[in-house]
């Protein structure tokens, strides 16, 4: 290990920092020329920030940054200017932030989904106003979920979620004359609102059993023993913080902004929020309970082990999720629906914890995120496609359209055949090793059964609608009149559309790396 | 011989190339693909040579080229891993093969010139590209290390022939005959998969050599008497050994799974020559061979071998005496040569059953592109009947034909004679000490005379007398393409027999039996895959007449030379006239039966229709109502289900806080009870 290459310790935080910056940078081009109809030097900003932070993230990834005591054996070797550096989470300001291996796997997942998003909303928002805005609100929202990833703080958690969150309600209702997307935003407002009024509650629940907001100082507090008379109000604290990030996973019972807020927001929004902000919301949720919650030391103190809320919520949301999707008409709400039956699956990441292991289901449940943030953002992708062609909204109106788009239409059959976990694609790995890390906590709980039945249940319920898509899409005779020119091949749209899905077809290959990253990451926070 | 051996997977992959070249470009290019059969081919037999060369020098191959599954899997005998694999296993067993394999496949593919080119076929194209994957198939098949690659391959010829019996498509029996060969040897292939399974499972290796085969396990587990899936481990041996020879009968045409093969005569009769003499049929036989290690720890499994050889040599050849069609007779004539192979491994004569397996390939080749030199001469005439009187206007054809005929009919010194007199005499050997072989014996022996009968009444018929129709008057001419693959496997016929010339070295003392030689690995080989490894193993003791090696095997070979002669003989006196008569009339009753062959398509289609067809309606009717019913009610549930579940979503905001607000206090309530925190 070489000092050729020394950053200073903030510097872990890189990703995020790029991101805030390049909504700095909007701002300021804003300011210099507010009337600029350059939409696409706005978008290239946009996009190229989102990229460099997926970049350095990339990088730090491979270089071991914050890994456990590993040598990555890259030259490029991360050093922080202290000695022993480079071992270990790099914990910044005091350990309200943290930068370790699941950290900067989320920041990739953000990354990559705010640059697809940056990418396709070039097509997708021509002739809109606010362009600058819109971006720089994109970049913003784009950093608070970076900085969810980092948070390691009640504090800071808060502080990250509401970034992530005021630039969203803008967003959804970012079409000022489409009466559904300013009625979404509404909608998505109150109901955060009411969700964020839940979570703080719990935040001071918390901080009064405890004493504590940095998340290893109430574990150790816990611990210590510190909570023993507070099991009651300890225990509420952490359903209601529960409560806090079921709102930004969209689990149920918190999901009901979730389908009005996809549907009435632009499409590439929606993918946004489906993806990036489903996945943001987990590493905290990931993150809060694992380190400051130890089952360990927890169960004792609130009497019985949180995995028991996990379980329930994993199954009622998979359940809710899935079968609210099946018979839907319209082709956005069933993928907002669907994306509510992924939180479920998600969930089980934590449901299969253990005392003494589940590496494994956690790891699965962060693959999981990655995979489906292209594969959900390549889905949405596409509704913005038809959305941009004005095609229509509902199965119907897709019929037969592979006729007209064969490469976008191939995209949609591998981004379905994805979700519903079909053996080529990415997504069937991923809910391979969730299904298998259910089993194998099922050694130790045998509720996780059910939550592998469930999993098993919901998925086969979901090929049903994820297929009518592809059927209508490629198998359906085209809607009558369908000739008409739909204006042009957008770019941008086709190539965030492809790119997500090379890479769903292509993580199978990469699954290993992949795999054994994510289940690194897992078992570093799991210590 | 290390530079034979590495291009040895050229041997496997010409043919392929073959196929691709022909099914993407065939069309462009003249001839319509057969120069690339041809070149392929003549690769194929110049590298098999090569590779016999090498392996006479002392050398020995084997290598894994491909792991495509390993996994950990506790066996029956304790193996903790299993692993699948590709790779190629050249010793001389192997290597003999790939020479008559590829030997013949480039002869039919020259001969195909003739007989499909120059007759106007269409589909030339889908020929050539089919006869590739074929050679591909078996040749791949042959050089197999392992016994799954060699089920792959196996399956894999057994399409090929599906395809290629079912060249002509568009005519009514040619599809059905394809079906038929395909379903038949399919339900054969069932059991052989059985029997790799159980073998993978038993032992945790396929492979057939070495110290790791499933072999020389299956020799330890015999020696070490701990019971396998609770049978003794000789009776688990025989099971599995059985079962895997259930695709051996299939595919060899064994009774009584040879109901396709006479139907299979309904492909282009170059592809009949293929089937016969080197693929298809031929794989069967191989593969016991292949095995026979493992075959011969198992004296049951033998004695059926033997039986089922026995009796299908003889069964076969008295349905070949009724014949009127000429491939037909010669379709009897090769499920009869096959039972003779089974006996001879049956009575533990490996080197008597491959040798046959040699000569035959070489004259059932012969005889098939002979008959179909004789279908081009008579304008695609295949009646005997309507034949006559060839032989002075196609003397080449005639000759050669004759050549095979007294091979086929074992007269010497043609080839036929000195192997199948081999593998009687074997028999006797082993009869006279073990009475039950006796009997496969004296079945193989008598289905001598009627191969002697039905042969010569084939000739006579085709070639000599008037002739008796207006083609057989005025013949097509053949050209050099249909004459040069005649030529060679005429002279092939007639000395062939030179490899082992046992009898003679028994009298003499002569050490000219280099067949024995060869695969006894004198000049390379492994030691595990020899003659006298398996003589060792295979338990049968030996008796001779009067205690005379010389006496026994003076009567052994005088009674099969008898008998043959005398076939030969009696159908010269019947049918070598100038207006022969159809004297097969005066069987009466018996005809009925021999031309119905015996009836056994009429009692397997009874088995189809009044078992298999109930059992199949009884299956489909628990689909149609329990599973289905299941299924369409799952779903209609669900589709209820789903449409309560859209009723949550009302649109209105209070509403949802509200549900929310009761949501997270049922959640509460929930888990407050189960952690006690109201208390």
């Amino acid at each position: 290990m070489s000092d050729a290459f020394v950053l200073p310790e903030w510097a872990a935080l890189a990703p995020a920092l790029v991101l805030a910056t390049t909504a700095l940078l909007l701002f300021v081009y804003d300011s210099i020329s507010p009337k600029s109809t350059n939409r696409a030097a706005i978008a290239s900003i946009a996009a190229a920030g989102a990229l460099v932070s997926l970049a350095t993230a990339v990088w730090f990834i491979l270089a071991g940054t914050g890994a456990e005591g590993v040598d990555a054996g890259y030259d490029l070797w991360f050093v922080v200017d202290e000695p022993g550096a480079g071992e270990g989470a790099i914990s910044v300001f005091g350990g309200q932030l943290i930068v370790d291996q699941m950290a900067l796997f989320f920041m990739v997942v953000v990354s990559v989904v705010t640059a697809l998003v940056a990418i396709s909303s070039y097509d997708y928002m021509a002739g809109h106003a606010y362009q600058a805005e819109y971006y720089s609100l994109l970049l913003l929202a784009a950093t608070g979920m970076s900085t969810m990833a980092a948070a390691n703080s009640l504090v800071t958690i808060f502080i990250a979620l509401e970034l992530a969150s005021l630039p969203s309600y803008a967003l959804v209702a970012i079409l000022k004359d489409n009466r559904g997307s300013v009625e979404a935003g509404l909608k998505y407002f109150l109901i955060g609102a009411l969700s964020s009024a839940i979570f703080v509650y719990g935040i001071s629940l918390v901080y009064g059993a405890t004493g504590h907001l940095q998340l290893e100082s109430i574990a150790e507090t816990i611990e210590a023993g510190g909570a023993d008379a507070y099991g009651g109000i300890l225990g509420l604290g952490i359903l209601m913080l529960i409560g806090g990030f079921a709102f930004k996973t969209a689990s149920v019972p918190f999901h009901f902004w979730a389908p009005e807020a996809y549907e009435g927001a632009p499409a590439p929004i929606a993918a946004f929020l489906s993806s990036a902000s489903k996945a943001a919301g987990f590493v905290i949720l990931f993150r809060v309970f694992t380190t400051a919650f130890p089952l360990e030391v927890t169960t004792d103190v609130i009497g019985l082990e949180w995995t028991h809320a996990f379980i329930i919520l994993a199954i009622v949301t998979m359940t809710v999720g899935n079968f609210a999707a099946a018979t839907q008409q319209n082709v956005k709400r069933m993928l907002a629906y669907s994306s509510v039956g992924h939180a479920g699956y998600a969930m089980i990441g934590l449901a299969g914890l253990t005392v003494d292991g589940g590496e494994l289901v956690l790891g699965a449940a962060m693959m999981h995120l990655l995979v489906y943030g292209f594969m959900n953002t390549g889905a949405f992708l596409f509704v913005a496609l038809a959305e941009y062609w004005g095609v229509g909204r509902t199965f119907e109106d897709y019929r037969g359209l592979a006729s007209r788009a064969p490469i976008a239409c191939a995209a949609v059959a591998v981004f379905m055949f994805s979700l519903a976990g079909i053996p080529p694609f990415g997504g069937f790995w991923s809910k391979y090793f969730l299904f298998l890390g259910s089993i194998e906590a099922a050694a130790t709980n045998s509720a996780m059964l059910v939550v592998a039945a469930a999993l098993v249940i919901n998925s086969a319920l979901s090929l049903y609608y994820y297929s009518r898509l592809v059927k209508a899409v490629w198998i359906d005779d085209p809607v009558t009149g369908f000739d008409r020119d739909f204006g042009g091949t957008p770019t941008g749209l086709y190539t965030a559309i492809v790119f997500a899905a090379i890479m769903t077809v292509v993580l199978l290959p990469g699954f290993g790396p992949v795999a054994d990253v994510a289940i690194d990451a897992a078992s570093a926070i799991l210590v | 011989m290390e530079t034979a051996f590495e291009l040895a997977p050229a041997i496997v992959l010409l043919p392929l190339a073959a196929f691709v070249v022909a099914l993407l470009v065939g069309e462009y290019m003249p001839k319509k693909g057969a120069l690339a059969g041809i070149a392929a081919t003549a690769g194929s037999l110049l590298l098999s040579l090569y590779v016999v060369a090498a392996v006479a020098t002392g050398g020995e191959h084997q290598e894994t080229y491909f792991t495509w599954a390993a996994g950990d899997a506790f066996s029956e005998t304790g193996e903790s891993a299993i692993e699948f694999t590709f790779g190629i296993l050249l010793d001389p067993l192997s290597a003999l093969m790939l020479v008559i394999v590829s030997l013949i496949a480039f002869l039919v593919h020259v001969f195909s010139l003739g007989y499909m080119n120059d007759e106007g076929e269409t589909g030339l194209r889908r020929y050539y590209a089919e006869l590739g994957l074929f050679t591909f198939s078996m040749l791949a098949f042959v050089v197999a290390d392992n016994l799954l690659m060699a089920f792959m391959f196996f399956e894999l010829v057994g399409l090929c022939s599906y395809l290629l019996i079912g060249f002509w498509f568009r005519t009514e029996s040619a599809p059905s005959a394809a079906k038929k060969a395909f379903l038949v040897t399919r339900f054969g292939d069932y059991f052989f998969l059985l029997g790799v399974v159980a073998i993978g499972a038993t032992f945790g290796t396929l492979a057939f050599q070495g110290d790791n085969s499933f072999v020389a396990a299956a020799s330890d587990a015999i020696e070490g008497g701990e019971p396998l899936f609770g049978f003794e481990p000789r009776t688990w041996v025989t099971i599995t050994g059985l079962l895997v020879l259930g695709g051996v009968i299939g595919k060899s045409a064994q009774f009584p799974l040879h109901t396709w093969l006479p139907d299979a005569m309904e492909g282009p009769t170059t592809v009949s020559a293929l089937i016969h003499a080197a693929t298809m049929v031929a794989a069967g036989v191989y593969l016991v061979a292949r095995m026979f290690g493992y075959y011969a720890l198992s004296p049951t499994a033998l004695a059926i071998i033997a039986l089922v050889g026995g009796f299908t040599a003889l069964f076969a050849a008295t349905m070949g005496v009724v014949k009127d069609d000429i491939k037909q007779v010669l379709a009897y004539s090769t499920i009869s040569q096959y039972g003779y192979m089974m006996l001879g491994l049956g009575v533990g004569g490996y080197v008597a059953g491959v040798f046959h397996l040699m000569n035959h390939a070489f004259f059932k080749a012969l005889l098939f592109l002979g008959a179909g030199a004789v279908i081009v001469l008579m304008h695609h005439e295949q009646n005997m009947w309507k034949m006559g009187g060839l032989k002075d206007k196609a003397p080449v054809t005639y000759y050669t034909f004759l050549a095979g005929a007294l091979a086929l009919a074992g007269i010497v010194p043609f080839s036929g004679f000195w192997s199948k007199d081999e593998i009687l005499f074997d028999a006797i050997l082993v009869g006279l000490n073990e009475p039950i072989f006796l009997v496969a014996y004296a079945m193989g022996l008598l289905a001598v005379f009627f191969t002697g009968f039905y042969t010569f009444r084939m000739v006579f018929l085709t070639f000599h007398g008037e002739p008796r129709s207006e083609a057989a008057r005025d013949p097509h001419p053949v050209g050099w393409n249909i004459k040069f693959p005649l030529l060679t496997l005429g002279v092939l016929a007639l000395v062939a027999g030179v490899a082992n010339l046992a009898p003679v070295y028994k009298l003499t003392g002569l050490e000219i039996t280099y067949l024995e030689f060869w695969l006894d690995g004198q000049y390379g080989g492994y030691a595990d895959l020899t003659y006298t490894a398996y003589g060792d193993t295979v338990p049968f003791g030996t008796e001779y007449i009067a205690g005379s090696e010389t006496i026994t095997l003076l009567i052994a070979a005088g009674l099969g030379l008898g008998l043959a002669v005398a076939g030969a003989i009696f159908a010269m006196v019947l049918y070598n006239v100038p207006e022969p008569e159809p004297h097969t009339e005066n069987l009466g009753s018996a005809r009925t039966v021999l031309r119905s062959n015996y009836y056994q398509d009429e009692y397997q289609v009874w088995i189809a229709e009044n078992l298999s067809l109930p059992l199949a309606r009884t299956a489909d009717r628990f689909d149609q109502s329990v599973i289905d019913g299941v299924v369409n009610g799952v779903s209609s549930v669900s589709l209820f289900g789903s449409s309560r579940m859209k009723r949550l979503q009302t649109g209105v905001v209070t509403n949802y806080a509200a549900l929310m607000i009761v949501g997270f206090i049922a959640l509460l309530l929930v888990l407050g009870v189960l952690g006690g925190w109201f208390v």
